[in-house]
């Protein structure tokens, strides 16, 4: 990890964001808490519908109608609040301090104008003063990616493979000098050596410039080869953050056990893989109280019905999950000097200690 | 018993700027589906999978090759004598979300097709329904909850169950799955992957299966075999676990180094190969068509073509002059016996309407 002191930290507190429905306003992120140190990369991974792109989205502020942010905070170095800003503030924030790659980004470039017009569009809305010195960052930058820029800016989109197109929007995301970038699926249905190559350019590009950045997937392998750190969503909450090799090499939460289980793997026992039982929830069937994952929980206990698990922190790690607070109990107990100060049970307390 | 000898196709692209230009998709593959057997196909976008896969369920037309289904070789018959035996191969759709009609209920969906069928072998109409809980039983989910809904209130899994399911309404004796787990969430992407390795024990009905994903062709069962494309030419041929773990060829060195790596969980392969380049579709056809990204290419690599061959030191034939075992997947860092020490209830479905 090369965290670079000049790259900005994210804090997003108790945030929550609800879609408006037929059946009232119901929250796809809840209460959300979590931190992008500064210079790292982040992993969001969770299934379709967790709230990942969601919560990304408020990084910007961008939520869209029928969703809204209904309380929280994303506080970003250098920028304050982002969800307090509004109209031309926020316009030019977003591509200046906050660069966004979009979910399948190979589809959301102007199938009607080049490469070249849509970066000059971009210039414009910014009142970028120097053009030409934009597309040579723009040429610098798709040339560090692999490729011919001046070939590329004369381009339209069909006329690039989806790697490209990929890449395209990364330089558009970066050309402003943003130094938070938040990338939505970046190497979904790219093949894997695509994907190999498009994480290989995002590591590199980050270390370089001295970014913040988050990645947010499905695909819990592609954030095992590009992320320092790892944050796991199930219904709207963060259930587990920690240092991406410690959540892999011994998940806490049962979700991210089962989730890392059912991954299909080139080494290992296949009879030990299986897939999590049951379906992930949508907002409709998000239990109102309890813990959101109990229906699919091999660990639960009665407890679980009742009384949402909140997010602890102890060794670095965040974990919401009242089977995982009691086995951490055990452990105090057995050794008191040792676990008692590491452990920190009040909730309000331990909600507010950073993970770093 | 399926099996294609010599198949070729190339398609010719007008009016792009560039003017008239060719792709090869597909250069002489041979392959052999056997009765319940597994067969996967892997390569990079672009590489000819989809083409292979619609050539084989009837949807695609081939310039030369021969397609021989149960003993009844297809290039003398005309297009309305093929149907009959095209259909018994389904093509199941990687996108589970689009493949089903949005305004049917998964009743009306499997109804009109089994209805179909009960005419053509003169079964009655209570027939249909009986089947069509049948077949939702086989594919593990619960027909009472399942029939009457509409596929937005299912989950992607429960979709792509559905849609096997109606692939099984025409008694397939192949099912092909293009992509079919890549779009379904990866906690319930073992649970399909189970199902067509059962489906194949259960009803004798052959796989092939079409993937970018490597590891996901191991779970089709351990005498599944693997054939490895590039650029239209099988590179790479044997069992799948073989391939996996003793790969010859550069280019299948290449796809499984690209295989992410969990780290805390696994380490990289000693050996990982990164092509040079990335992949150029409109490049020479000179010699090795892999030869362009391959860093252990030699002058007879840039002169002559490599045909896919036994060399008698291994179990699969490959199309490399240089072949050599590198071991590029990763190896378990041992931590994962302690999680699968852990009970948890072993459904391997998705069976959440169930409870
Ligand atoms: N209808 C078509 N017209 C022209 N070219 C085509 C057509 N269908 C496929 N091709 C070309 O044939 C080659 C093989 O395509 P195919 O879709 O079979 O590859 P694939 O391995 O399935 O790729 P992907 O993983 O992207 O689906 C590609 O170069 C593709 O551009
Ligand atoms: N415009 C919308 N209207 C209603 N519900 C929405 C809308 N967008 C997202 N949702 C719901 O919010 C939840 C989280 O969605 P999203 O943030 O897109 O998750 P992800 O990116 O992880 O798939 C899902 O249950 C989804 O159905
Ligand atoms: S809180 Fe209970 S139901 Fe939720 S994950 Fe932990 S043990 Fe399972
Ligand atoms: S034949 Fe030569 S160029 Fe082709 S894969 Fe083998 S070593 Fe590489
Ligand atoms: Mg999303
Ligand atoms: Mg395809």
């Amino acid at each position: 990890m090369t965290a670079n002191p000049t790259a900005p930290a994210v804090r997003v507190r108790g945030l929550t964001v609800v879609y408006k429905t037929p059946v009232g306003e119901l929250p796809a992120v809840s209460n959300v808490d979590l931190t992008l140190a500064p210079g790292t990369i982040t992993g969001v991974v969770g299934e379709s519908g967790s709230g990942k792109s969601t919560l990304a989205l408020c990084l910007l502020n961008a939520v869209q109608s029928p969703g809204r942010i209904a309380a929280g905070s994303v506080e970003i170095d250098g920028l304050g609040d982002v969800v307090e800003l509004g109209g031309e503030e926020l316009r030019r924030a977003r591509g200046r301090h906050v660069g966004y790659v979009f979910q399948a980004a190979q589809n959301s470039l102007n199938p009607l104008k080049t490469i070249g017009k849509q970066l000059l569009d971009l210039g414009r809305s910014h009142g970028v003063e120097d053009l030409r010195a934009l597309v040579r960052d723009a040429k610098d930058l798709l040339a560090r990616m692999g490729m011919d820029g001046a070939r590329v800016l004369d381009s339209y989109q069909h006329e690039l493979s989806g790697g490209m197109r990929q890449r395209v929007g990364i330089m558009l995301a970066l050309v402003l000098n943003a130094k938070v970038v938040v990338l939505d699926e970046p190497t979904t249905a790219l093949d894997m050596i695509t994907q190999a190559t498009i994480l290989r350019i995002v590591r590199e590009v980050h270390d370089e410039r001295g970014l913040t950045t988050l990645v947010i997937t499905h695909d819990v392998g592609a954030v095992a080869e590009v992320a320092d750190n790892l944050a796991v969503m199930y219904g709207g909450r963060v259930v587990e953050h920690g240092p991406v090799m410690e959540v892999l090499g011994s998940p806490r939460h049962p979700y991210t056990r089962g989730l890392i289980r059912a991954i299909p793997r080139l080494s290992g026992d296949i009879s030990l893989a299986r897939a999590l039982p049951g379906r992930p929830p949508t907002l409709g069937t998000l239990p109102a109280a309890g813990c959101v994952f109990r229906e699919r929980c091999d660990r639960r206990m009665d407890v679980c019905d009742t009384v949402e698990p909140v997010p602890l922190t102890r060794d670095g790690r965040t974990v919401a999950c009242h089977a995982v607070d009691a086995a951490a109990d055990v452990d105090a107990n057995a050794a008191p000097g040792v676990a008692a100060g590491a452990a920190d049970r009040t909730p309000t307390t331990a909600r507010r200690k950073e993970y770093a | 018993m399926i099996t294609g000898t010599g198949i070729t196709k190339t398609f010719k692209q007008r009016g792009s700027v560039l003017g008239a230009r060719e792709v090869r998709a597909l250069r002489e593959v041979d392959f052999a589906i056997e009765p319940g057997g597994a067969v996967s196909f892997i390569g990079e976008s672009g590489c000819g999978k989809t083409t292979l896969g619609r050539i084989i369920a009837g949807l695609e037309t081939y310039d030369s090759g021969e397609i021989v289904i149960d003993g009844v070789p297809m290039s003398g018959l005309g297009h309305r004598r093929r149907q009959p035996h095209f259909r018994r191969i389904q093509l199941i759709h990687q996108d589970p979300y689009s493949a089903l009609n949005p305004t049917r209920t998964i009743h009306q969906t499997l109804e009109a097709p089994l209805a179909l069928r009960a005419k053509q072998t003169g079964r009655s109409r209570s027939w249909v329904d009986a089947r069509a809980e049948e077949l939702l039983g086989l594919v593990g989910i619960d027909p009472g909850y399942v029939l009457p809904r509409y596929p937005h209130q299912l989950s992607g899994g429960m979709r792509q169950r559905v849609v096997i399911a109606r692939a099984l309404t025409m008694d397939p004796e192949v099912l092909v799955a293009d992509e079919a787990v890549s779009m379904i969430d990866v906690s319930l992407r073992l649970g399909i992957l189970g199902l067509l390795k059962d489906l194949r024990v259960r009803l004798g009905v052959g796989v092939l299966f079409i993937t970018h994903d490597i590891a996901t062709a191991r779970y089709l069962g351990d005498d599944s075999e693997l054939y490895v494309l590039y650029r239209g030419q099988v590179v790479e041929h044997g069992p799948t676990e073989t391939v996996i773990t003793r790969p010859v060829h550069p280019y299948t060195q290449s796809l499984l180094s690209a295989t992410p790596v969990l780290h805390g969980l696994e380490k990289p392969g000693a050996e990982r190969v990164v092509p040079t380049e990335a992949l150029d579709p409109s490049r020479t056809d000179e010699g090795c068509l892999f030869a362009p990204r391959c860093q252990f290419a030699t002058q007879l690599c840039t002169e002559q073509r490599p045909r896919l061959s036994h060399d008698g030191t291994t179990l699969q034939e490959h199309a490399c002059f240089h072949p050599r075992t590198r071991s590029v997947i990763p190896t378990g860092t041992g931590t994962e016996t302690e999680m699968g020490a852990d009970t948890l209830a072993d459904t391997g479905a998705d069976m959440g309407a169930r409870g």
